[in-house]
Parts: structure tokens; C-alpha cells; sequence
């Protein structure tokens, strides 16, 4: 579009001053993607360089000290992240399968549509009011417990990996359900043999993103395992110590140390979270690949 | 991309009638049926542990600004006005990056870019709110508080919001963390409506003459402009309801005030601050009360953009 | 195929399964029964949980007790108000608050016993740039400072309490304890007591009306947030003070004294008020002129335990152990042992316990 090489061209005051506002805008929103990865980059380095010195082999093989003495490491909140977070998928992903079937196999229309909107209202309840809502039915009169807070942890869950898994149930071509029908199989059938098989890279996905939110999670545990042991704790009966609310703890004390154990702690949850989403989307991006050649 | 509708496939009764086939059905039904379970008992169970104070309050608790317990008078309003002001100032600066970052995703960067890009402002959105409250409080609190907050005290002094002392808690480091929070929500909705924007509209667009701003601005957004509005209304969603990294941000005296520096409070914050520590019983259950008026707001806030998303559906799909 | 099958319905076993065992179980071995019913539950553990002031104290009695008698020990520090919470909840076996139960909240617990089981203290603090440590400072200013009467440290009450000390005019900042709080419980009364301003305006509580300042919750929070904030005043419990370098002021006591706060000053308060109220608290805040060194914000701190419970034996024995071998570790923390009075009356509520 050079107009001075075009006698023709009808170069207005005004067709030059839009194009000034579209270079300018274009700019804006370059500059808008350039500070959203600079604030992630800005979070991320701070984390990595005030956590770092305090990861050592103590801080993944020892308990938390007494008050306000030093040493000690979050050996119990790892071994309790992973307890907890563990149990929440183990009840989230089949219920999450199970919706998600349910949705794309049995249900009319209209009752498909409703549970996809009661999934997106659930997604979108405060995890502070699933908080209460468990301390209701389980805390009050059982006091705190692991499965109390994995219970809350999978409320938030298996809307995630429900509405994930039904998109890949959905990408599934319709010709494998086809075939398996025309072969004669039941719907079960064809769905637990062919279809399920064919989606399950992108369970695992759904899983994998899934594992990674709730293992960040620290409302839900806030009511039903914030008071618990300083050594680890195997019992599911009883409440555990978390990463999330190690770091929410020990992020408002006074102590340095206790600040340096918040990064730290901060910067393990990261790592396994950003490691868990990287590997999540690689997996979707093939598993989609893979279907699409499947058509 | 239809659900198979009862009637697609017609099955022979026997084997309709087969077991495997109910079995899986009755689960898979038992599951979805869990999900509706689960959003209505939480309703009621939140609402049953707040109903003493909404017996004693009744709606009053809304504009009420006590929270006293020695008198045992409580009420909602300072704390709504927190929740409101962060979730508006989130969303006003939240929203105008995020449609200029879908756009950027959608149209303006180059091909390649555009995975890379696009992933790393989603690993924004996985960032632990936990971990992006720690940052707040040990890292952005004292920096606002002593570079920012002072420069705009003293030349923007006169205006409301920039009045009070400098702090390195308060609403403005509340708003700034649910800004981080929702952007990288509001944005990839934002790319996939752009995306979503028919090629032949935009190519028309731009073989009429417009800028490329211009074919944005004139065609794709009043396109996609219902989808925005939900995408929106998800981040309000996400803003009012954030606990953690609020409740380290904000200070956590509740007030009614116009100036960003300087302590506030939220409904969800509160109730993680003092839920488990309520003096008295009437606390408890305005602590209860306060998670019912989160939970009616966050309700509706999802329901209308679930109901603006099926309608756009509808018409897309009756083109 | 196959194998995905079988793989996909042993997950979809284990998930009802566990889902079974979440519901039917319900919290097991730490279930306590209505009636405080006889059969027993795992004595191993013991969960508790409340006030931070003697948080410190506990933390150190838990690895000790576990090497001593095999039973964990969880405390939860989440303040008075949430321990009183939890206890009357049932949620957790004791709960430890250095403010008395109110009436309503003993009407609320069903018969709970509250044994006081350490001594400790709340200390005045503040951090202004300039100002040195072991300000002295009265009752009534700090009242004032609270209630929004004196605004900034230069104010001329503060500079006739200390006549050598240079005080800049920056602003009054107090901080207190946003949650539910002995140490507020502590800090309130000792100003209702010499102030009857703060009386009539503010009261005594858990969780006092302040009018102005800015909250935190728990001693940590407050802590932090007066480390961070110049012109700040705000009230910890004492074990705080030392290990988070925080300043202290000395508060004038009734004799007209400026005493420190530390094991002699609290066990002087102690030793001069040595009759219980009626619910069994014993309430130390500013003590008679005639306990010249006295400090004026000390206070016991309690243990509250239902009178019955499935777990009867095992709290009863960490009680015990808690008033005599679990006192050596207090005077460190600033924690003078208790008095042989109280731990023999202690010891006969114990007894109690069933």
C-alpha cells in the first residue's frame, strides 16, 4: 500500500491518520502479550531466585522444626499433597469419566445440555464456599481428615477433567461408534471397548491438567486439614499437612525463615505444576493429532 | 458435533434391553446425577449453617457496616464494597489487555508465535493463586508501597482513589493479583471467539479498504461481542470469588472508602480469615451468611454466561 | 483392548471403593460420640488446637511427649476464638485459649473444663524508625493510641513518659488481631481495667471493636505486619518478641513501676493473684499496687477439655504431663513454671475427667 508510488492513490489526511490509529493499536495489543509473559516471567524468576537457596536434600527428607527454631524441611506437606491429591483423583477421574459418557452417549439433548451447565456452575463455585460446604457435612462432629479435604479438592476436579473428556468423547469420529453398532455390539460395548480407547490420551490430559489444579489448591483445604501433625501422616482419617497451606501459613509470618520455606515450598508446587501443564498440553496437542488422523 | 440423539440408531429391543447397556447407563446417569446433588446440597448446606444470622439480620446485613463481636452485630456491606471494587478494577484493567491479547493471538502475530505465546499466557492461569499471593505480599506489596503508591499520592493525590497513605497492603495489590488471575481466563475465550469469526467476513473487510484495527474493531469484535460479554462475566466470576491470594493481599480491615491504598476486605477473604476463629456462634453463622451472598453472586454470574453462551450457540447454529 | 478393560474397570473399582470407605467410615478413629460412649478410639493421636501464645510451648512438648509415651500430639494454632470453636465442635480432643470461655460459650461447650496450664504474658510492641527499644509507656496512652485519641509518637504524652528519647512525628499505626484472640482477650481487659474510655467504647473480647488500625491474624501476622510498617504499635504474646527481634514497651504497672515483661514480672502477677473466679479461670491483667514488680498483661493459659470423652485417659495423662515435665521448657520461651497451687488444683480437675 505505497502510496507514493501509485499516482492514483487518494492519500487523505484521514487514510493516513487510520492508518497511524491501526499501526498504534497493533502495537497496544503486542504490548499487551508482551506484558502478560513479562508478569509471568517477572513471578516466576522471583520464585525460582528466593526458593532456590533454600532447597536441599533437608528440605524434601526433614519435618518442619519446633517453633522458631531453624532447620527442618516439608517432608510431611509433600507427603501430604501427594496422599491427598492422589485420593482426589482417584474419585474424580471415574466420576468425571463417567459424566462425561453419560453426556455424550446417553443423554437427550436437552438433560446433556442442563448437566453441562451445572458442570460450568459447579467449576464456577468459590472454592472457599466448597470449603464450608465440606466442613458442614464432614468436618463438624469427625473433626478434619484427609478424605474430607481430597473430597473438596475433587468438587473442583471433576468439572475439569467431565468437561475435558467430553470434548475428546466428542472428537471421537462418529464412523468408530457407527462400526461398533453395525458389528452388533451394545452401546457399553462399543463405548468401553472403542471409543473410551481411542479418548484416553486425553483423559490422562484432562488428568494431568486436572492433578495440577488441584494440587495448587488451598481453599478447599483451609476448613479440613489446616491442623495437623508436624511429622507425616499416613492415616486418611487424619488431617495432613499440604504444600498450598504451608505456603499460605508461613507467607504471613514475621520469620525469614519461615518466609524462605514459602518459597521454597512455592517453588517445588510450581515446578511440579508448570511441568504437569506443559506435559498436559503436549499430550492434548498429539492425542487431537491422533484423532484427526484417525478420521 | 451433536450429542447422538435416542433415535439415531435403531437398536433391535433385545439389544436395548441388555444388561451391559443399563449398567452402563444407571453409572453413567448415577454420576451426572451426583454433579446436580452436589450444587443444590452445597446451597443448602451454606444457606442452613447462615440461617440463624439471616434470622437475626434479614436483609439488612447487606447495608449494614458493623462487624462487632462484642455487640454481636455483623454486616455485609464494607465487605461487599471490597469485593466489588477489586473485582471492578480487575476487570478494568483486565479486560481491554485480554481482548487486545486475543486479538494479538488471533490475527496479529505471526504463525509460529502463535502456540508458544498463547501457552505461556494460559501458564499464567496455572499458576497457583497460593503462590501468586506470596509474590503479592513479599514482593509486589512493598514495591507498590515504595515507588508506586507514593508517585501516585503525590501527583494524583486530588482524585479519590489515589488518596491515603501508602501501604503495602490494601485494595490496589488485591486488584492487581485477580488482574494476573483472570487475563489469561478472559483471553484464550477472547482467541477462540476471534478464531471463531468467519474468514470470509474478515477477508471482506479488509479487501473493502478498513485497517486491519478497523476490520477488529468494526467486524470481529461486534462478531464475538456476546461471547466477550460472557467471557467477561466468567472473569467477574473468578474475581469475586478468589479467597487465598486476596486474603494475603488485602489487609483485612473491612471499610467502605474510595482510596486503593491502605487495608480493605472481601467477602471471600473473610470468610477465610475468620471462619474458623468466630468468637461467637452468631459469627460463625454471618461468616456463613457472607459465603451464601458469594454464592448467589457467583450463581448468577455463571449462570447468565452459561445461558449468553447457548444462545450464541443457537444462532450459530441457525445460520 | 482387553487390557484397557480390565484397567479401566479396576480404576473405576477403586474409585467406588474408596468413595465407599469416604462415606461409610466418616472420620474413624477420630470420631467422638455423642455421649461420650465407651468404645475406644485410637489413643495414639491427640489433635488440639487454639491459641497461638502457647503455641511455642506446645511445639516443643510434641516431639518430647512422642518420645516419652508414643502419642502424637497435632496442634492447630488458630487462635483462641477457633480453638474454642473446635473444641465445642468436637472437631478436635482439646482446645487451648487464653481467654476464659464467656458464659454462652460454656453453655455452648456441654460441660467442658478449662485447666489453666501455662503462664504467660502479651507485650506491647511498635516499631518506629529512630525510637529505641523498652519504650515506657502507660495504660491509659496506649488506649489512647488505640482509640484514635493520640495520632503520632511525638504527641506530648508520649514524650513525658520518656524525656530522653527523641520521637519523630510520624503517624500512629495500631495494629491488632483481626481473628478471634486470648492475646486480645489479654490486651483488652488490661485497658478496659485502667482506661474507661476504651471500657465504654471498645470492651473486652475476643475480638474487640477496634475503631482504627489495621488487623492481622494470629501473633505471627501481627508481628509481620508491625515489622513492616513504620509508626506501628500492636500487642504478641511473648514468646514472639525475642525470637522475631521485635521491639517491647514497658507498661507502668499499678505500683508505678515500668517492668519488663519476662518470667520474674509474670511470676510476680502470679504469685500475687492466686484466687480463681468461679468458671475457674484466673484472671492475672493488672494486678494489685501491692505486687510492686508485677508485669500488668500477664495471663494464664488454658487447656479445654470436655468433661467426658473416649479419649479421657489419653488427654488425661498429656495434661498432666503438660503441668509438670512439660514446664521445664517454658521459662526459654518466657513461660515461668506454673505455681504448686495451680497444678494441684490442676491436677484434681484432671482427675475428673472421664
Amino acid at each position: 500500500m505505497s502510496e507514493e508510488a501509485n499516482p492514483l492513490a487518494v492519500v487523505t489526511k484521514r487514510s493516513r491518520r487510520r492508518k497511524r490509529v491501526g499501526v498504534l493499536m497493533e502495537a497496544l495489543a503486542t504490548a499487551a502479550a508482551i506484558l502478560a509473559i513479562v508478569v509471568l516471567a517477572i513471578v516466576v524468576i522471583s520464585v525460582a531466585r528466593k526458593g532456590l537457596p533454600a532447597i536441599n536434600a533437608d528440605f524434601f527428607t526433614k519435618n518442619p522444626a519446633p517453633v522458631f527454631q531453624t532447620g527442618g524441611g516439608i517432608k510431611n506437606a509433600i507427603v501430604g499433597t501427594l496422599i491427598m491429591t492422589g485420593l482426589a483423583t482417584l474419585i474424580s477421574v471415574p466420576v468425571g469419566v463417567l459424566i462425561a459418557i453419560f453426556d455424550t452417549e446417553f443423554a437427550p439433548r436437552p438433560v446433556a445440555e442442563g448437566i453441562r451447565i451445572a458442570l460450568n456452575v459447579l467449576a464456577g463455585v468459590p472454592t472457599i464456599v466448597v470449603g464450608i460446604f465440606i466442613f458442614g457435612v464432614l468436618v463438624v462432629g469427625h473433626g478434619q481428615s484427609a478424605i474430607a479435604a481430597s473430597l473438596g479438592l475433587s468438587i473442583v476436579m471433576v468439572p475439569l477433567i467431565a468437561r475435558a473428556t467430553e470434548e475428546v468423547l466428542l472428537l471421537v469420529p462418529s464412523t468408530l461408534r457407527e462400526g461398533g453398532m453395525a458389528l452388533g455390539a451394545t452401546r457399553a460395548r462399543t463405548v468401553i471397548t472403542v471409543i473410551l480407547p481411542t479418548a484416553v490420551g486425553g483423559i490422562v490430559t484432562a488428568t494431568i491438567v486436572a492433578v495440577a489444579r488441584g494440587a495448587g489448591e488451598t481453599a478447599p483445604l483451609l476448613f479440613t486439614s489446616s491442623i495437623f501433625a508436624n511429622s507425616v501422616v499416613t492415616d486418611v482419617h487424619q488431617a495432613m499437612a499440604s504444600i498450598p497451606l504451608t505456603i499460605f501459613v508461613d507467607s504471613e509470618s514475621p520469620s525469614v525463615a519461615d518466609q524462605q520455606t514459602a518459597w521454597a515450598a512455592a517453588l517445588v508446587l510450581m515446578a511440579g505444576v508448570l511441568i504437569m501443564g506443559v506435559i498436559g498440553r503436549a499430550l492434548s496437542l498429539r492425542t487431537r493429532r491422533q484423532i484427526e488422523r484417525a478420521r | 458435533m451433536s450429542t447422538r440423539a435416542e433415535s439415531d440408531f435403531a437398536l433391535p429391543k433385545r439389544a436395548r434391553l441388555h444388561l451391559g447397556d443399563l449398567a452402563l447407563r444407571g453409572i453413567t446417569g448415577a454420576a451426572a446425577l451426583t454433579i446436580l446433588i452436589v450444587l443444590i446440597w452445597i446451597a443448602y448446606k451454606v444457606t442452613e449453617q447462615a440461617s440463624d444470622a439471616i434470622s437475626t439480620f434479614g436483609l439488612g446485613f447487606l447495608t449494614s457496616s458493623e462487624w462487632n463481636a462484642v455487640t454481636d452485630q455483623y454486616g455485609a456491606r464494607d465487605l461487599i464494597w471490597g469485593t466489588a471494587v477489586t473485582s471492578f478494577f480487575a476487570l478494568l484493567f483486565a479486560v481491554p489487555i485480554s481482548i487486545a491479547i486475543g486479538l494479538f493471538l488471533s490475527e496479529l502475530a505471526p504463525r509460529r508465535l502463535r502456540g508458544p505465546v498463547g501457552a505461556l499466557v494460559e501458564l499464567l492461569a496455572a499458576i497457583p493463586s497460593v503462590v501468586l499471593g506470596l509474590w503479592g505480599i513479599l514482593v509486589m506489596g512493598p514495591f507498590l508501597e515504595a515507588h508506586v503508591e507514593p508517585f501516585l499520592n503525590d501527583h494524583f493525590g486530588w482524585i479519590p482513589l489515589f488518596s491515603g497513605t501508602p501501604s503495602n497492603v490494601g485494595l490496589l495489590p488485591a486488584c492487581l493479583v485477580l488482574t494476573i488471575m483472570i487475563v489469561p481466563i478472559v483471553s484464550s475465550i477472547c482467541r477462540e471467539l476471534f478464531d471463531s469469526v468467519p474468514s470470509d467476513l474478515k477477508a471482506g473487510s479488509l479487501a473493502l479498504g478498513s485497517t486491519r484495527w478497523e476490520m477488529m474493531r468494526s467486524v470481529a469484535i461486534p462478531q464475538v461481542s456476546g461471547g466477550i460479554v460472557a467471557a467477561v462475566i466468567l472473569g467477574l466470576a473468578r474475581a469475586m470469588g478468589e479467597a487465598i491470594a486476596v486474603s494475603q493481599t488485602i489487609g483485612g480491615t473491612a471499610r467502605t472508602g474510595w482510596s486503593l491504598f491502605g487495608s480493605a476486605d472481601t467477602l471471600a477473604s473473610r470468610i477465610a480469615n475468620q471462619y474458623q476463629g468466630a468468637a461467637t456462634h452468631l459469627q460463625q453463622s454471618s461468616i456463613a451468611y457472607l459465603a451464601t451472598i458469594l454464592l448467589v453472586l457467583s450463581l448468577a454470574a455463571n449462570l447468565s454466561a452459561a445461558l449468553i453462551v447457548r444462545r450464541i450457540r443457537r444462532k450459530l447454529g441457525a445460520r | 483392548m482387553q487390557r484397557f478393560r480390565r484397567s479401566a474397570l479396576v480404576i473405576f473399582a477403586a474409585g467406588t471403593v474408596v468413595l465407599a470407605a469416604a462415606c461409610g467410615s466418616g472420620g474413624g478413629t477420630t470420631t467422638v460420640t455423642k455421649n461420650g460412649g465407651a468404645t475406644p478410639t485410637d489413643s495414639k493421636v491427640l489433635t488440639g488446637a487454639g491459641s497461638t501464645l502457647v503455641y511455642p510451648l506446645v511445639s516443643q512438648w510434641e516431639p518430647d511427649y512422642a518420645t516419652k509415651a508414643g502419642v502424637t500430639v497435632t496442634y492447630g494454632a488458630i487462635g483462641s476464638g477457633g480453638g474454642i470453636d473446635q473444641i465445642t465442635a468436637r472437631a478436635v480432643d482439646f482446645g487451648a485459649s487464653d481467654a476464659p470461655l464467656t458464659a454462652d460459650q460454656a453453655t455452648a461447650c456441654k460441660g467442658c473444663l478449662q485447666i489453666p496450664w501455662a503462664l504467660g504474658a502479651t507485650v506491647v510492641t511498635y516499631n518506629v524508625k529512630g525510637v529505641p527499644n523498652n519504650l515506657h509507656l502507660t495504660g491509659p496512652v496506649v488506649a489512647d493510641m488505640f482509640l484514635g485519641n493520640i495520632t503520632s509518637w511525638n504527641d506530648p504524652k508520649i514524650k513525658a513518659l520518656n524525656p530522653g528519647v527523641s520521637l519523630p512525628d510520624t503517624k500512629v499505626t495500631p495494629i491488632y488481631r483481626s481473628d478471634g484472640s486470648g492475646d486480645s482477650f489479654v490486651f483488652s481487659s488490661y485497658l478496659s481495667a485502667v482506661s474507661p474510655d476504651f471500657k465504654s467504647k471498645i470492651g473486652t473480647s475476643t475480638q474487640p471493636p477496634f475503631s482504627t488500625g489495621t488487623g492481622a491474624a494470629k501473633n505471627s501476622g501481627v508481628a509481620a505486619s508491625v515489622q513492616s510498617t513504620d509508626g506501628a504499635i500492636g500487642y504478641v504474646a511473648i514468646s514472639y518478641i525475642a525470637a522475631d527481634g521485635l521491639n517491647q514497651a514497658l507498661i507502668q504497672n499499678a505500683a508505678g513501676k515500668y517492668v519488663t515483661p519476662g518470667v520474674d514480672g509474670i511470676k510476680a502477677a502470679a504469685d500475687a493473684v492466686t484466687t480463681a473466679q468461679k468458671d475457674g479461670s484466673i484472671p492475672l491483667v493488672n494486678p494489685p499496687a501491692s505486687a510492686a514488680t508485677a508485669y500488668p498483661l500477664s495471663t494464664y493459659t488454658y487447656a479445654i477439655v470436655p468433661k467426658s470423652s473416649p479419649k479421657a485417659s489419653t488427654i488425661k495423662a498429656f495434661l498432666t504431663y503438660a503441668i509438670t515435665d512439660g514446664q521445664q521448657f517454658g521459662p526459654d520461651l518466657g513461660f515461668p513454671p506454673l505455681p504448686s497451687a495451680v497444678v494441684s488444683s490442676d491436677k484434681t480437675e484432671i482427675a475428673s475427667i472421664s
